[in-house]
């Protein structure tokens, strides 16, 4: 056996064993009328678990509730993430302690960040409620209305490091001719912004934008900590609903073609948003 | 034109230092409420107080805490060290060899994957195995997350090796194997090292897996911290001296990483 395939050898099995065979034990679960109350009498009932959810309102609902979540948190990190480059950029003093502290709540448990945010932002004990009431503004950051947008508000807090750390790794790396002519032909800065740095971290902005949306759609903690779905099902996410269904209602069959359903639609989703970013050939 | 600069810097300094605060000021709050003395806790509008370090003391002496920051640390060691074992050669052998442009892509599939649809086959494997609420089975769900992401983040690295390396190694007189074991791996000894406390880090912020893995005995930190904040009960000072805990060793760790991170994150997929 050549030595490529030896290396890879450990990792390929390995891999088999923890997410292959998964991965195809939960596309038999998905065929199963499988229930974890009655473990020892499952039975096959091919595709009927894909008809029940997509014709659940509730996976509809978390699914609707989902891309909204992904679709603001991620622009609102995207437009924040880019900002903050640029400033920091230009910074000359402190960058680098800037950025470390900037970079911060990224790399911390997002079950922190829920309970964090769950107490400063609750309207008997937060801290923030409490000082927007001495300036008469009355906020139920959790209720009915807000509480998916202060989901969204969280996952800002702790993701727009995440932008910012691949933006400003991505305009260190442009090269600084362009830049200069620019200067000398006189544009202004807008000008300059619009038409060669965007255009120029173009990839950069493709790639972050991916791998966030990608982890944008798993968000769970933040609706676990704090909402657990509520109020109503207004937060409730796909990752929540799946939870709730294979682990509180003890429907595995239909979790697991909820699962297969949320793959195919992400995967559906980067295959359009790779063919979408490819800057257009011209001839 | 002097005037316009001044003010946009002016403005750009404004927003950074509030974007500063913004990021700190959660971690304030939760560090004055650890101190706190229990019967202000809660209070928003106490910000001077004597400082007591009760919740502290209730925490570390007499809760499940040190038992869980054991467990957290032990199953974020192993994976790691299991990824790395299995990830550094295969990362080496995809950033060497042709024919493994599939297998690139199936690793950063492989990343991209949910959770929600590896937890209902891994729990009842486990179950089947009797596996629930122990290590083993948390390291093995973990595993599925780490490995992709160790794997990727190393490629990046030994793309930048250059191949002149283990040529000569090779015509020295070491297989293809000892010129990488000897000679490759110690020149990525910072990818490894990033790689590591990368993968570690995302083992120890684990929530999803381990709350429906563990039970009393291998119960992780994140786990933990949910568990002072029901709708049983509320244990506010405890709850953010345990999330300090679960806090604090990991922003130092990653401090040390940071400049690892664009290249392992970014992989070889992208060049800047």
């Amino acid at each position: 056996m050549h030595i490529k395939y030896k290396l890879i050898l450990p990792l390929v099995f390995l891999l088999s064993g923890i997410m292959l065979y998964p991965l195809l034990f939960s596309v038999w679960l998905s065929l199963q009328d499988y229930r974890l109350t009655r473990i020892n009498d499952v039975q096959f009932v091919g595709f009927e678990n894909f008809g029940l959810i997509a014709t659940d309102p509730s996976f509809l609902n978390a699914m609707g509730n989902t891309i909204s979540f992904v679709v603001s948190a991620v622009i609102f990190e995207l437009i924040l993430g880019l900002s903050l480059a640029l400033l920091i950029q230009k910074l000359v003093i402190f960058r680098g302690a800037v950025r470390s502290i900037l970079l911060a709540p990224m790399f911390i448990t997002p079950i922190a960040v829920g309970l964090m945010f769950r107490f400063l932002l609750n309207s008997e004990i937060g801290v923030i409620p409490f000082y927007l009431l001495k300036f008469g503004v009355s906020i139920d950051w959790f209720g009915p209305e807000l509480a998916l947008f202060s989901i969204v508000i969280i996952d800002v807090w702790q993701w727009t490091p995440f932008m910012l750390l691949m933006f400003l790794a991505g305009l260190e790396a442009l090269p600084k001719t362009p830049f200069e002519a620019a200067r000398v032909d006189g544009a202004g800065r807008w000008l300059t912004f619009c038409s060669i740095t965007l255009p120029m971290l173009r990839p950069v902005i493709v790639v972050a934008l991916i791998i966030r949306a990608l982890d944008a759609f798993k968000v769970f903690e933040y609706v676990f900590a704090i909402t657990r779905g509520g109020p109503g099902n207004s937060t409730e996410t796909i990752m929540y609903y799946i939870y709730q269904t294979g682990f509180r209602f003890f429907r595995m069959g239909e979790a697991a073609a909820a699962s297969i359903l949320l793959i195919i639609f992400i995967l559906v989703f980067v295959i359009l948003l790779v063919n979408l970013s490819r800057p257009k050939v011209i001839k | 034109m002097l005037f316009e600069n001044r003010t946009s810097r002016f403005f750009g300094i404004v927003a950074i230092f509030i974007a500063i605060i913004l990021v700190l000021f959660p971690f304030f709050w939760i560090f004055l409420e650890s101190i706190k003395p229990p019967s202000l806790g809660g209070r928003p509008d106490i910000w001077f107080f004597e400082p007591s370090w009760e919740n502290w003391s209730e925490v570390v002496l007499y809760s499940s805490v040190p038992l869980n920051i054991l467990n957290s640390f032990f199953i974020a060691l192993i994976t790691v060290v299991i990824s790395l074992i299995c990830g550094a050669p295969a990362a080496y052998a995809f950033s060497r060899f042709r024919g493994f442009k599939g297998a690139r892509y199936s690793i950063l599939a492989a990343e991209m994957m949910p959770p929600a649809i590896l937890i209902l086959p891994l729990f009842l494997l486990l179950y089947k195995l009797e596996l629930i609420d122990s290590r083993i089975g948390v390291i093995t769900a973990h595993l599925t997350f780490v490995i992709p992401v160790v794997t990727w983040f190393l490629i990046g690295f030994f793309d930048e090796v250059p191949k002149d390396l283990e040529d000569q190694a090779m015509i020295d007189g070491y297989t293809r194997f000892q010129a990488f074991y000897k000679v490759i791996l110690p020149v990525v000894r910072p990818g490894l090292g990033a790689a590591g406390v990368f993968g570690f880090v995302l083992s120890w912020n684990d929530l999803f897996y381990s709350l429906l893995l563990t039970g009393a005995e291998s119960r992780t930190l994140p786990v933990a911290i949910a568990g002072f904040w029901t709708f049983r009960g509320i244990e506010l000072g405890k709850m953010a001296v345990a999330i300090l805990i679960a806090v604090i060793p990991v922003l130092i760790l990653s401090y040390s990483i940071q400049k690892h991170l664009i290249r392992g994150i970014g992989g070889s997929g992208v060049k800047y």
